[in-house]
């Protein structure tokens, strides 16, 4: 366990929260696609974080290196799987559509924009407060190095 | 103990590594402020510091910080109980204390030199 791992898990929370800023960004973008390469329309995607714990490796590297080891201490989140939400999707009539069926109905993934940009913006904000956690470990660091002047 | 080390380097190390400990295990929990079912961890600080500074020389080396979970705070539908506020200020606190242990283990070591070059100061 040292300084420079505290950056490390500043950093998977960073990479976390973009992912799902990325995911809901596709479903805004997605949200009148009636024809995707799968078949069908489009289907809303979900981020599923997940709590990430030190290695095996770290914790031993932590045992011998530093005066005192910090059990387990954790090792970030990370997004352990993207999930295709299984609302079904709604159904238009318009028999002009390409995509319609036999019965003349088009299929449109259902996806709310109030909710996407909400969730948008809790990305967002957990990620600018990730990112104050990082400058604040950042500046531990140089602290410690000033100890060397 | 050696000449150079002085029990105050020694103490002041041991506060540092804490405050180390303790910035990674909030940086954890900032990390997971929207993982599902994540319970907020801490160290007792106050507590784990002074049983480094009771503790002999020849075991403190191989303790480990206990990292506890925290119970009684407020939890959301989730299941995940980190507050933001109690978050940010804990960091706050923590990287000035280890501020504080920086500045302090500095004039420590310029006392050191000091001695070394008999007050002269270069």
């Amino acid at each position: 366990m040292n300084l420079f791992g505290l950056l490390q898990v500043s950093g998977s929370a960073l990479a976390a929260e973009r992912l799902r800023a990325e995911v809901v960004t596709t479903n805004l973008a997605n949200s009148e696609s009636t024809h995707t390469p799968e078949g069908g329309p489009y289907r809303r995607k979900l981020a599923v974080f997940e709590s990430r714990t030190e290695s095996p490796f770290q914790l031993l590297m932590a045992g011998t290196g530093s005066a005192m080891s910090g059990g387990d201490a954790g090792g970030g989140v990370r997004v352990s799987q993207v999930v295709e939400d299984q609302t079904p999707a709604i159904r238009k009539y318009e028999p002009g559509h390409p995509d319609a069926d036999a019965a003349g109905y088009v299929e449109y993934p259902d996806i709310n924009p109030v909710q996407e940009v909400v969730d948008l913006m809790g990305a967002q904000r957990a990620y600018e407060l990730n990112a104050s956690a990082l400058s604040a470990a950042k500046q531990m660091i140089q602290q410690s190095i000033q100890i060397l002047r | 103990m050696s000449l150079i080390e002085t029990p105050m380097i020694h103490n002041l190390t041991r506060a540092l590594d804490l405050a180390s400990l303790r910035q990674r295990v909030v940086s954890q929990n900032i990390a997971n402020i929207d993982t599902p079912g994540y319970q907020t961890r801490d160290i007792d600080f106050a507590g784990e510091f002074r049983k480094a500074l009771s503790g002999d020389e020849a075991d403190a080396g191989s303790e480990a910080v206990a990292v506890r979970t925290l119970r009684g705070l407020e939890q959301r539908p989730d299941g995940n109980n980190v507050s933001i506020d109690r978050e940010s200020l804990l960091m706050a606190q923590n990287q000035l204390q280890f501020q504080t242990g920086v500045v302090v283990l500095r004039s420590e070591f310029n006392r050191l030199q000091l001695a070394i070059s008999g007050g002269t100061n270069s």
